[in-house]
Order: structure tokens, then sequence, then C-alpha cells
């Protein structure tokens, strides 16, 4: 009884690496152990894929 | 006057935009409805015919009829992170906060009532149609026996999920999937399928649409795809190896998603194309708050700087009637 478009499901991506940054809210954005601001290191965001579009989000399906 | 972004702490995207408002000097306050009540505080006073309102958080104190502008971008379900968490407690705190935020006169990116009915793929398609865009030809049925006829008008099919939405229990992806010419279509009874033409494409293209801005970033499917390779169907599942280039966007793509913005009442929006052989753009879907990061991150494209300045934009002043004579609020 399962409907048609589950036949092509597939276990959720999940982010398994913890991010390296922490939420400040004081600055009201995210900071590196270093202090730097994490949004200002665009190489470290494309490596960690935190930016990227996915499927499977558990609470948002806008991607 | 402020700017206030509804999301969560761990969104970095939206870090993206507020350090571009941080720079141009624009107050921002930004806070996660998951923490109302707690981290996140409200009060709204309706007396004498007048409303004032505010919302805290972090220490920052904000007037409701001080907000220029909402940015609703990944937010938590009100209530999520409450001591004693409850359907009822959610409800409660979702119509105190929206419901006050409503009656501001700030611009929203996008208002909730807007971005509920954009997420429903069935209106995306129906207006995009509308607006002139090519859509692939798409059937949404129950009926087994329409899927089979379907099939076999259009025997390159792939299947997507109506919602957009993935199953939690357990979590699990459903991506857009190329369907078998000899597929068993009996499960369509079971639940609505979505089942559309495959456009067998060169390239994906994301059109993310910021008011009138335009920023076109596209993806070139590589020349040995195997089209049965999910990667090679869902973009979200290609390989990272061919890079996302910014592209033009044609005159009569731009004329038309516009004219989609604005019949859905949206100031942002994350367009999905298919590029044919042919060069032309099939829309997929629009998703009114679309990830827009790792667009540029790749491209450049400057989207977290263009998403600021509508935001700080303090748009149209407000008009009022003083003495018979118009006269602009400050």
């Amino acid at each position: 009884m399962q409907p048609f478009a589950l036949n092509y499901a597939r276990p959720a991506a999940t982010l398994e690496a913890t991010t390296p940054y922490v939420y400040d809210s004081g600055l009201q954005l995210n900071v590196l152990m270093d202090g730097r601001v994490a949004a200002g290191d665009l190489a470290l965001l494309r490596e960690l894929g935190t930016t990227t579009s996915t499927a499977g989000s558990k609470t948002h399906f806008d991607d | 006057m402020t700017v206030l972004i509804l999301t969560c702490e761990e969104d970095v995207t939206a870090d993206m935009v507020v350090v571009h408002l941080n720079a141009s000097g624009v107050p921002v306050v930004r806070l996660d409805p998951a923490d109302l009540p707690g981290g996140v505080a409200l009060s709204g006073e309706y007396v004498h015919g007048r409303f004032r309102g505010h919302l805290q958080s972090a220490g920052r104190l904000v007037s409701i009829a001080g907000l220029r502008s909402v940015w609703v971008r990944r937010p938590g379900e009100a209530a999520a992170r409450a001591a004693q968490p409850s359907a009822w407690l959610t409800e409660e705190s979702t119509q105190a906060l929206y419901g006050m935020l409503r009656g501001s006169d700030a611009r929203w990116m996008n208002h909730p009532d807007a971005a509920r009915r954009a997420r429903h793929k069935p209106w995306q398609l129906r207006l995009a149609q509308r607006c002139g865009l090519p859509v692939p030809a798409t059937l949404i049925t129950t009926f087994p026996q329409a899927a089979r006829e379907f099939a076999d008008r259009y025997p390159d099919l792939v299947v997507k999920p109506v919602s957009g939405a993935h199953p939690q229990d357990p979590p699990r992806a459903v991506p857009t999937s190329r369907v078998a010419p000899d597929t068993d279509f009996s499960a369509v009874a079971f639940g609505p399928t979505l089942l559309q033409r495959r456009v067998g494409k060169r390239a994906d293209i994301r059109l993310t649409v910021v008011g009138e801005r335009l920023l076109a970033a596209r993806k070139a499917t590589a020349d040995d795809a195997d089209p049965d390779d999910p990667g090679a169907v869902d973009v979200r599942f290609a390989s990272a190896d061919i890079p996302w280039r910014a592209a033009d966007v044609p005159p009569r793509i731009a004329d038309a998603v516009r004219s989609y913005l604005r019949e859905a009442e949206l100031a942002y929006g994350a367009f999905d194309f298919a590029e044919d052989a042919d060069g032309t753009w099939w829309f997929l879907e629009c998703n009114q708050s679309g990830q827009f990061g790792f667009v540029e991150v790749e491209t450049g494209l400057p989207i977290a700087r263009t998403i600021a300045e509508w935001l700080a934009d303090p748009g149209p002043e407000p008009q009022t009637r003083v003495n018979g004579s118009s006269t602009t609020v400050c």
C-alpha cells in the first residue's frame, strides 16, 4: 500500500560533521572558534555544504 | 527602522545577509520563533484605538511599528523550544507572533499567506503556464490508468513529490527520479503522484529573483551523464565536479518570472529550470524560500547583498491625511 513516489525514496542525507562555528547572540552571527564570522569564509561554507540545497530536510521543504 | 529576521541560529546563509546589513548600518533583530516563549518575548497592547507592540530577543527590544521589513528565512516552529512544548502552545505562540506582525506596515519577504500558497506545486505549474513559461507535460493523479495512459503518451517520465516534502518516519528523501517505461503504476492509487515528461537537459538553471533583480546560475550536465543516474535527473544529487556559473537570463524568461512573482505576491523566489538542447528553459518549480548560499559561494553572484538591499529599502513612504492634505509620516 506504499504510494508510488515512495518507491523512489532513499535515506535522507545528514550532515554528519559538526559545524566549526557557534551562534553568537550578541553579533547575531555564527562565529568560528578564532572569532571570525563564519559567513566571511566562503571556502569553508563551500566545504561544509551548509548553504547547499538538499533533499530530505527535516524541517524545511523549500530547497 | 529595523529589519526583523525570523530564522534558526544555525542558518549561516542568513548570516551572509546580516553581514551586509551590519555594514550598511541598518538595525537588525534576528530571532527564532522556536524560542517563543523563553529566549524570545513579545507584548502587544490594543488600547484606545491604537496598537503598540514589541518583541524582545537576546537583550534587543524592537517596536513592531519600527520594523521596515520582515524576512521569513528558516524560522523554527513557534514554541518548539519552550520549557513545556505542546501543540496548543505552538498554536498560541504562532498566532500571537505572526498575528501581531501581520498588523505592521513592514514589507515582507515573503508574506506568510503568499508563501503558503506559493508552496503548492500544482498552483505553481498553472501560474507558470499563465505567465508564459514553458512547462513540461505533467500529470498529478491517483488513477493508475491515467498514469499508464500518460506514460504511453510520454514514455520518458520522471516522478517527484507533489509537495516537495520528504517523509520523516524514518527520514527519507524522494529525489526526482526517472520512471522506467514498463513500470507498474498500480501504487499510484495509494497517493497523489506527480509524473512529468523528462526534459533531456544540457544544464540546470537556478534563477534567484529578489524584488526585480534577477540572478541566474547555470550548471552544465556532464557530457557522459547516465540519464538513469539520480544526479543527472535531480541536480541536488549531481556531482559537485561541475560548478555553477553565472548566466544571462533570456528576456522572455525575465519578463515571465517577474510576472510570476507579481502574481504570486512574492518578493523572493528561487526558480529551477531545465535547459534543453535547444536552449529552452523549462520551468520545474519556484521555491519561495529556496537556498541561495551555495549559488553565491560558487558564482560570486551578489545575492545576499541584493537581499540586504531589498530588506533595507524603506519602501514607499506611508501617507496620511492631516487637515485635508497629504502628509508624510516620519
